[in-house]
């Protein structure tokens, strides 16, 4: 549609010979070197097999399922392992919905053959009955904010989802022995995928004659760029996957030097994965143990409102308590409905738990321009307990959690409050006033 | 029949909601984005300002609304074909479609996360992005699902496993009521009928009338604190990165 057309952004002459000159003195427009990523943070989320990596501007979220099918017929005791993957029109304006274009069809290949033919997976543990039934594992990559060098980003939360996942256990079983139980998480632990190496992508973008090399180029780069290469190796120097579709052409002594940039990026990015997995792994495992014990419920009855507390087990970074009184004329007199119910699973997990930051705040999501959760407490509903008969009239709404965002300081230091052991802050009892909020802030403020 | 006698698997009230999170201008390219999450069920939305020219078969007199739904994982299929055409009529009705005739503004709807009442996540967070994006609303639409369980008691916001047990739910979509922020004012004598009106409303499964109605006077009590969170996101927000690559 020539419409369409009329939308697509272009960039100026300007920009691109700014970009093209500077590059010959080894200057970047975002103020890196030639051969510096940008900052990577990994997330993951409340269920496993979800995550969101972020490198700088670039977001990816990946997603990884698994089924029973039957295995193809030419390898009947191998799983199988696919990517799909989704330029999602919210990450440019040039994307469109419906079938994936030739880029999104490179990208989900280049990282499929980083995964598959190096091996990475394993895929006969995948196998549960020889030629009968195999797990499939599905990973779902949508790219939601496109700020340059799609295939890294996407590579790496590829990796981190499948590292993060756990498929259910299943044994034969039955009468005859030949059934197929699934086990539910509660019955037995789910397993993880077993993966022997991490494939990490790096892409370096050729400017000029071919001889001006960067890596990570940000989308402007890329509009600017003669030509791109994708190098995929893992932490042993393997070479696992190459991509140079097309582009200016480079001399091979540059394609060895770039080799060597690539393998020490790729050992650096691999023990940052393993860093944020393992964080999460033990995060998780703790948060399972302190769940049963820490719960603890008090009851505390005010005419007719139930008011009900429980202990936070962990501190995610932004979450600060700050409930505000708002005590209304209501029929019920005194009613204060203040539900401090900070219930761990549907707080903290309901967000990303931000396992693994790296670099300045600024390149924090979550400093940026988050509004704050606000607590409220609502006044009882008079309206519609007297239309139905109810003998019980006071009904306590629902009472929000918050945070008070910490804008550009807080977030390089309150993610130590992650990393370190898991810290359990008691709520006390009693009405709360917009004071006890206001002193929390600049309590958590000169922790920082 | 007592406001606490139906026992929810998380401890939560009849009336009582799942923690709400909004946060804002979270993607760099999108004209406006903004995440809402009301317990496990995330929504990422991001709107793309107004592009030239309408689709075939829009209305070239007026400004058009296209909206692209993005599941977690699978084909996109018919259930996500229908959220499409709800947000999207629900949305029409909210814009004002008459300022920038023959263009198109896109909302782009993924989701992150589902544990119930997936479309009120996406239409509240609809509109987050588009007041993120600076697009003229004549007033905010705020989204609850309201749930009938057996013994007829309404319970709000319910997980997706309330859903699946609960005999008929409804989605409810009510406008944004401009003064809720006068504290101590009686529910609904406002002027005019729009703001007592009723945007959307989706009912799965069998509910009695009489309930029905019980459903809407709950769902707007509670779309009323929903709205009062959402004024005060948007007036604590910090102003952000303004300058956006288009």
């Amino acid at each position: 549609m020539e419409q369409r057309l009329a939308n697509t952004w272009r960039m100026t002459n300007n920009e691109k010979k700014f970009i093209e000159s500077v590059l010959a003195s080894d200057l970047r427009v975002d103020g890196r070197r030639p051969f510096d990523y940008r900052d990577l943070t990994i997330k993951f989320g409340r269920e496993q097999g979800l995550s969101e990596v972020q490198l700088g501007q670039t977001r990816v979220m990946s997603y990884v399922t698994s089924q029973l099918v039957q295995p193809y017929r030419d390898r009947p005791n191998e799983g199988t392992l696919s990517i799909f993957t989704e330029f999602s029109p919210m990450a440019d304006p040039s994307f469109e919905a419906g079938r994936p274009g030739e880029f999104a069809v490179e990208l989900g290949r280049v990282i499929d053959r980083g995964l598959r033919e190096s091996s990475a997976m394993d895929m006969e543990s995948l196998c549960v009955v020889v030629g009968k039934s195999v797990w499939s594992i599905r990973v779902d990559l949508h790219i939601v904010d496109n700020g340059g060098n799609l295939i890294d980003a996407a590579n790496i939360a590829a990796l981190v989802a499948l590292l993060t996942f756990r498929r259910p256990d299943c044994t034969l079983g039955g009468d005859d022995g030949q059934e197929l139980i699934m086990h539910d998480a509660e019955v037995r632990e789910p397993l993880p995928l077993i993966i022997h190496h991490l494939p990490i992508a790096v892409t370096f973008a050729v400017f000029g004659e071919g001889n001006i090399m960067v890596i990570d180029p940000t989308h402007k780069e890329e509009m600017v760029m003669g030509g791109k290469m994708t190098f995929t190796m893992n932490s042993n120097g393997d070479i696992c996957a190459v991509q140079k579709a097309g582009g200016v052409g480079v001399m091979s002594s540059i394609i060895m030097q770039c080799l060597q940039i690539a393998s020490a990026k790729a050992a650096d990015i691999t023990s940052k994965i393993k860093h944020a997995v393992e964080i999460y792994n033990t995060e998780r495992a703790s948060q399972k143990a302190n769940h049963y014990l820490l719960e603890v419920a008090n009851q505390v009855s005010l005419s007719d409102v139930i008011m009900k507390e429980k202990q936070v087990e962990n501190l995610i970074e932004h979450l600060a308590y700050m409930p505000l009184d708002e005590l209304e004329n209501s029929n019920q007199g005194d009613a204060l409905a203040v539900d401090t119910r900070t219930k761990h699973e549907s707080i903290s997990q309901g967000r990303y738990t931000r396992a693994f930051v790296r670099g300045p705040a600024n390149w924090d999501p979550y400093s940026r321009g988050i509004s704050s959760r606000l607590a409220t407490s609502f006044p009882t509903l008079p309206g519609p307990s007297t239309k139905v008969k109810e003998h019980n009239v006071v009904t306590s709404n629902e009472m929000t959690v918050e945070y008070t965002v910490e804008h550009t300081t807080g977030a390089s230091s309150s993610s130590t409050r992650v990393l370190g052991a898991p810290a359990v802050r008691p709520h006390s009892k009693g009405p709360k006033s917009l004071k006890d909020a206001v002193k929390l802030r600049t309590r958590r403020k000169s922790g920082n | 029949m007592g406001a606490m006698t139906v026992d929810r698997a998380d401890g939560r009230s009849v009336n009582q909601l799942r923690p709400l999170a909004c946060s804002r201008n979270i993607l760099h390219r999108a004209h406006g984005s903004a995440r809402w999450s009301q317990g496990d069920t995330i929504v990422l939305a991001a709107v793309y300002g107004p592009k030239a020219g309408t689709k075939k078969g829009e209305n070239p007199e007026k400004a058009s609304i296209e909206v692209i739904w993005k599941p977690k994982t699978g084909q996109i299929g018919k259930l996500e074909k229908e959220y499409e055409m709800i947000l999207k009529r629900t949305l029409q009705s909210i814009c004002l479609m008459t300022i920038h005739p023959n263009t198109t503004t896109s909302i782009i709807v993924q989701v992150f996360g589902d544990d119930g009442a997936l479309l009120p996540c996406a239409i509240n967070a609809s509109c987050a992005a588009l007041v993120d994006a600076g697009i003229p609303l004549k007033h905010l639409a705020v989204a609850i699902c309201c749930g009938l369980t057996e013994g007829g008691s309404a319970i709000l916001d319910p997980t997706k496993a309330e859903e699946q047990k609960i005999q008929a739910f409804a989605y409810l979509v009510f406008p944004n009521s401009p003064l809720s922020i006068l504290p101590s004012a009686p529910s609904a004598e406002v002027d005019g009928p729009i703001e007592n009106g009723i945007i959307t409303s989706v009912t799965h499964g069998v509910m009695p009338v009489v309930d029905y109605f019980n459903c809407l006077e709950r769902g707007r009590a509670a779309c009323a604190k929903i709205s009062e969170f959402h004024r005060r996101s948007f007036e604590s927000q910090v102003p952000g990165d303004l300058t956006k690559a288009t």
